[in-house]
């Protein structure tokens, strides 16, 4: 082959990446920037051609009761499961990961399961378990249903963390005599914080964005997903709901962007070097 | 020797269980009454008579029921063909892309991953509702379209498809779909491809002969997390799926929270279970099997 012709083909083969990559992510982040684009047309109507740019929409959905309901009920949902699902999941990891015994097997299976199971089967078994035993459905069994959901998916973050760092290092520290405390502040916590930061955020933006399992266990409060549901379950498309999604997509992208940063820099800085960034493991194991 | 040896094990063992007992107490606790029972219900609820004016006793006919009507069949069906259509399309997106990442694009590989990882924090129901405006009859695609003399009138199928559905569904799950086939190629060792190129091996070849059967386990985990959900939404076909795009996610839906024949649909989700376990399983083969392949 001369190396003209393989030049070209080197050339050839780079644009046909770059011409993917602009299609995949115009197929991932194309509809949510004309969601965005479309929630400052001054038009009652989503369609072309754009008229004006209004901030309309955002005022009307700030005075939406309903929507500050529903965001509001979303925030406190995810602030309350998000520590709870920490705990517990934090617990369940080392107890899986630190100890030998015959049922760890099953152990583990059983706190997976819920990462496996679909959530509408969650959901509808849930609800009929509630309602055989006669509890009201409410933000409280939502809430619960959401730790059940989320906190396997701690376990799994804190767990794939743990068993990747190297036990010897806590050794080393018991046999220079560090007390359990000691032990744990300065040495178990530093190397599982980047794994705790990043199951935060998870179990924060799956609390708030769950749909599914909060649609089937709630009571008569809306929170944010079942708001935008049922608004356009019946309905055509609406541009309140276009500014209520843009306020709430940047400032969930944004979090999640920053979290995202300081995870990273606080790792490179400790001079752990992990194969896969600890953002994507959710993505593993879900 | 051995008795004692494995006395002291099992004592080991036994203490271990003590230990671990603190800390899963409260998960597994938490897990067994709120996981397990629910589940235990469902499965109890679906074989129990139930209709409005009495519930209880055993029969088997909430699950004749599902069986033997054409219209669930039909709607297993569509929700079959909708979950393989995306998979697939998710595949072709994702192998080259994991493949990209891992291999090829460097200094981006970074940053286009934590655009997979953000796209996918994003609230389902926003992603939904934004490509239902884009898809609508009434919608940017066909409004655009029509502007532009493209079309004389909107495209109806865009928008209450089996397409629409797929193609929310494919663009709902592309990160997932990648990240464990990223994982598994990370792990091959660069060489190995060098190697392949020394030898004067095609592209082909490199394919067919190391990143496939290397990325079969990615692949095979992508299928399980990916697959099985598919089979249970409902969100997406409700929202965009109109009458033809209805899948089993909806039916059970319908029959929990509209009809109130609890009895069926939890005879169904139990179906939806067993489809999923059976997809798993599948998986799970394949996986396995193209890994001999490569080791031999």
């Amino acid at each position: 082959m001369s190396p003209d012709r393989s030049r070209f083909r080197a050339a050839a083969a780079a644009s046909g990446r770059w011409l993917f990559l602009v299609v995949l992510l115009a197929f991932l982040y194309g509809p949510l920037a004309t969601l965005i684009l479309f929630s400052f047309n001054d038009s009652i109507v989503i369609a072309l051609p754009f008229r004006e740019f209004t901030l309309r929409w955002y005022g009307e959905a700030m005075k939406n009761p309903l929507v500050v309901e529903s965001l509001k009920n979303s925030i406190g949902l995810a602030a309350i499961v998000t520590p709870i699902s920490l705990v517990l999941g934090t617990l369940a990891a080392f107890g899986i990961t630190r100890f030998r015994y015959r049922a760890r097997g099953a152990v583990a299976g059983l706190v997976g399961a819920p990462l496996v199971v679909p959530w509408l089967l969650i959901g509808v078994g849930a609800l009929l378990f509630f309602s055989r035993f006669h509890f009201h459905l409410s933000l409280r069994t939502v809430a619960v249903m959401h730790v059940v959901t989320v906190f396997p998916l701690v376990a799994a973050i804190v767990s794939a963390r743990l068993v990747r760092f190297d036990r010897s290092i806590e050794e080393a520290a018991l046999d220079l005599g560090a007390a359990p405390r000691e032990l744990l502040r300065y040495i178990i916590l530093p190397l599982i914080a980047p794994a705790l930061a990043a199951s935060a955020i998870f179990a924060f933006s799956w609390s708030f964005n769950n749909f599914v399992v909060t649609f089937f266990t709630g009571g008569f409060e809306v929170t944010f997903p079942v708001w935008v549901f049922s608004t356009l379950r019946h309905a055509k498309n609406l541009p309140v709901v276009n500014a209520v999604s843009t306020l709430v997509a940047v400032v969930q992208l944004g979090a999640v962007y920053l979290a995202w940063r300081l995870a990273r820099s606080r790792t490179l800085g400790r001079g752990v070097s992990s194969d896969i960034p600890e953002g994507a493991v959710p993505g593993l194991i879900h | 020797m051995m008795r004692r040896k494995r006395a002291e094990e099992r004592e080991g063992i036994g203490r271990g269980a003590r230990r671990a007992l603190l800390y899963l107490a409260s998960p597994v606790g938490v897990l067994l009454v709120l996981f397990v029972g629910p589940m235990a219900v469902l499965l109890i609820v679906s074989f129990e008579y139930s209709s409005f004016t009495r519930t209880g006793g055993f029969t088997l006919s909430n699950y004749s029921t599902v069986l033997t009507d054409a219209s669930y069949l039909r709607v297993a069906w569509t929700t079959i063909f909708v979950a393989t259509m995306s998979m697939g399309v998710m595949l072709l997106a994702a192998i080259p892309l994991a493949y990209f990442l891992v291999f090829r694009l460097g200094k981006l590989e970074l940053p286009i991953l934590l655009l997979l990882v953000l796209s996918d924090e994003l609230n389902p129901l926003i992603r939904i509702y934004a490509w239902r405006m884009l898809l609508g009859r009434e919608g940017l695609i066909n409004s655009f379209l029509t502007s532009l003399g493209v079309i004389e009138h909107p495209i109806d199928a865009l928008l209450f498809s089996k397409i629409a559905v797929i193609i929310v569904l494919s663009a709902s799950f592309i990160p997932y779909a990648t990240i464990p086939i990223y994982a598994s190629l990370k792990a091959i060792d660069p060489s190995l491809l060098e190697a392949a190129d020394d030898l004067g091996s095609r592209w082909l070849a490199k394919f067919r002969k190391i990143l496939l059967p290397l990325a079969a386990p990615g692949i095979f985990v992508t299928v399980i997390l990916v697959y099985i959900p598919l089979f249970s939404e409902f969100a997406a076909p409700a929202l965009v799926g109109g009458t033809s795009g209805y899948m089993l996610g909806n039916a059970v839906q319908e029959q929990v929270l509209e009809l109130g024949d609890w009895g069926v649909g939890s005879a169904m989700s139990f179906l939806l279970l067993v489809l999923s376990g059976v997809v798993a399983l599948i998986g799970y083969k394949l996986g396995r099997i193209r890994r001999l392949e490569a080791i031999t």
